[in-house]
């Protein structure tokens, strides 16, 4: 057994410019042990045994790849309020923005892409109820979406396990959950009722033109393990599905630099988002 | 002591940022480093910089239009002085770098001593 | 409670008519601009009216829809035009251009045929099309052209490229270049980087 470390300086530098190029995130020599485990663990996975051949793999996506290994650093754990810091921006800056022409009674619109099991879009739905002042001045549509009918109509029935629910108070479980066998939970009927789920591609334009324009649509994790063509396609039909001024929100370690020019960057407080320019339909 | 001054440096090339660094950064510069246009005007969201370095083609977004977009933001954002890199020589692309807002432009490849005498100028460190 | 719940409705036909493709991309709005060139992706026969329209385009965001559906349907006539875009003097005509060739799958010899290119800004831009190929293609092509490439920068690209995918075969071919351009600090620093790099990994590789 050899103590040479798994990786090579030469390789992880090689393995580093190559992830910062192609999706934006940069891995300095603090996160070199989860690095190296990971493409460890990914060379065993697929029966690499030179790091050459498994960067060859890599380079080419084959078998997403890019997305296996990728997923080892964002949290693919789904439960209530993840990443609360976007739902603190909604609230507290995109939705002020987006509400500040609007008549009360008016819509407004978020889509959630892809939703999965449905934590995302309800945990929107809670989030609004429970932290924005002005909830009940208009009509509020949340959408959920997803490129798989079984997650959806899991999503549908809005039955959870514990794990899911580990961010809520227990105030927010009482007030919005209703105790199911096996421990488990389910949303209330009044809320399960008020969100739309849907089947979509993101990369089909007659799934995604269905649903009309949003103001603000979640998109994380996803985006980034498309290849070029496909990113742009994604991208291109996200735009069409905001409304000028409209904001799109992805994951924490992915970046529109890397996707689309089509949107703008805005900074705020708690978290980066992109947005469709608001003067004329083209900014 | 003067708080470092701090480059932006903006090249898809990964060689010539590691080059700008390995020269910049003995010269007593805090360098910052960004993919494309795209990535630099979010890094200046939050990074302030003293000074830009910006190679022409880039993917995404490039560097005369990344200027461009720069110059129409809120101060003190738009004012950040600027350098282009470019491997084009004629006039015209001069003519472009000034319209884009560039506040020097230099011919590639670039040696030591011309980028850390520009750098020095345009960061108004005392020569 | 605020929340509503409404079903999407049914999109829009698509339009399949080139003739009203090619109409409505010189239109004045811009709105139906992008539109028509986000439709021409799918219609075969609408790539000459694409190529056309792209010339005219001044949104760049019209431009971009124009540039992705170019690639899409990837036709000689459209790679064509992708590749009279390469040639532009405006930069970001030029960088879309190259944005939009990575992703057409179609181009067969074409990387290798630009690699040849007079002009040595088109060189140079092609060194990014043979990044997307497979390392061994990529290290011939690139190992070919450094052999003989007299343009500092042109070399500079192929030389970042092989950052990425470099072999040792390459390494003889670095070294001979290294020594035409002793005199740009620039090479010389690259070239020695990258064959660093690949004389360290082949040291340190297992197996």
């Amino acid at each position: 057994m050899t103590d040479a470390p798994p990786l090579s300086k030469e390789e992880f530098q090689q393995l580093c410019e190559y992830l910062y190029r192609r999706t934006g995130m940069v891995f300095t020599e603090a996160k070199r042990y989860y690095v190296e485990r990971r493409v460890i663990e990914r060379m065993s996975a697929t029966g690499s045994r030179t790091f050459l051949s498994y960067f060859a793999r890599l380079r080419g996506n084959v078998q997403t790849e890019l997305e296996h290994f990728i997923n080892a650093f964002t949290v693919n754990e789904t439960y209530f309020y993840r990443e609360e810091h976007q739902l603190t921006c909604l609230t507290g800056d995109l939705l002020p923005e987006r509400t500040r022409h609007k008549k009360p009674g008016g819509s407004v619109r978020i889509w959630s892409a892809p939703c999965s099991t449905g934590e995302e879009p309800y945990s929107i739905a809670i989030w609004l109820l429970e932290n924005w002042p002005l909830v009940d001045n208009y009509e509020i549509e949340i959408l959920g979406s997803d490129i798989d009918t079984q997650v959806l109509a899991h999503a549908q029935a809005g039955v959870f396990g514990r794990r899911a629910l580990m961010r809520l108070s227990p105030y927010l479980i009482e007030k919005y959950f209703s105790a199911y066998p096996d421990d488990q939970w389910r949303i209330i009927d009044d809320l399960r009722n008020s969100v739309q789920f849907s089947s979509v591609n993101l990369l089909e334009p007659n799934d995604t033109r269905r649903h009309g324009q949003f103001d603000v649509i979640f998109c994380r994790n996803v985006l980034i393990y498309f290849d070029d063509g496909s990113r742009r396609v994604a991208a291109e039909n996200l735009y069409e599905n905001l409304l000028p001024g409209g904001f799109i929100c992805l994951g924490h370690t992915e970046s529109m630099s890397r996707i689309s020019p089509l949107f703008e960057v805005r900074r705020f407080s708690d978290a980066i988002v992109y947005q469709r320019p608001a003067g004329g339909s083209h900014g | 002591m003067d708080k470092p001054k701090t480059i932006l440096v903006i090249d898809d090339a990964s060689l010539a940022r590691l080059y700008y660094r390995s020269i910049l950064e003995p010269a007593g510069f805090r360098i910052e480093e960004a993919f494309n246009g795209m990535e630099a005007l979010e890094k200046l969201q939050s990074v302030a910089a003293d000074l830009l370095i910006v190679d022409v083609n880039m993917p995404l977004m490039d560097g005369l239009t990344l200027l461009d977009t720069l110059r129409q933001q809120e101060l003190p954002i738009a004012s950040i002085p600027a350098l282009i890199t470019s491997t084009e020589s004629a006039e015209t692309d001069f003519a472009a770098a000034r319209a884009a807002g560039a506040n020097h432009y230099l011919v590639k490849p670039v040696d030591r001593d011309t980028l850390v005498s520009f750098a020095t100028m345009l960061c108004g460190v005392p020569q | 409670m605020p929340l509503v719940r409404k079903p999407g409705s049914a999109s829009p036909p698509a339009v399949q008519d080139v003739r009203l493709v090619q109409q409505a991309l010189a239109s004045p709005v811009s709105e139906e601009r992008w539109a028509a060139a986000r439709a021409a992706a799918d219609l075969a026969g609408a790539d000459m009216a694409l190529s056309q329209a792209l010339r005219a385009e001044s949104d760049p965001r019209v431009r971009e829809a124009i540039f992705t559906s170019l690639a899409h349907i990837g036709s000689p006539v459209a790679i064509e035009s992708l590749l009279s875009m390469l040639r532009s003097d405006t930069a970001v005509l030029r960088t879309q251009a190259l944005d939009a060739l990575r992703m057409v799958r179609t181009l067969g010899a074409v990387p290798s045929q630009l690699l040849r290119d007079p002009d040595p800004d088109v060189r140079i831009l092609s060194c990014e099309l043979v990044r997307s190929l497979p390392a061994p293609e990529a290290n011939q092509l690139l190992c070919e052209l450094l052999a003989t490439e007299k343009n500092a920068n042109v070399c500079a690209a192929a030389v970042d490229v092989l950052a990425e995918v470099g072999e040792p075969k390459v390494l003889g071919t670095l070294a001979d270049c290294a020594r035409r351009f002793s005199d740009t600090p620039f090479l010389v620093f690259a070239i020695g980087a990258v064959s660093d790099r690949i004389n360290l990994k082949s040291a340190s590789a297992r197996d």
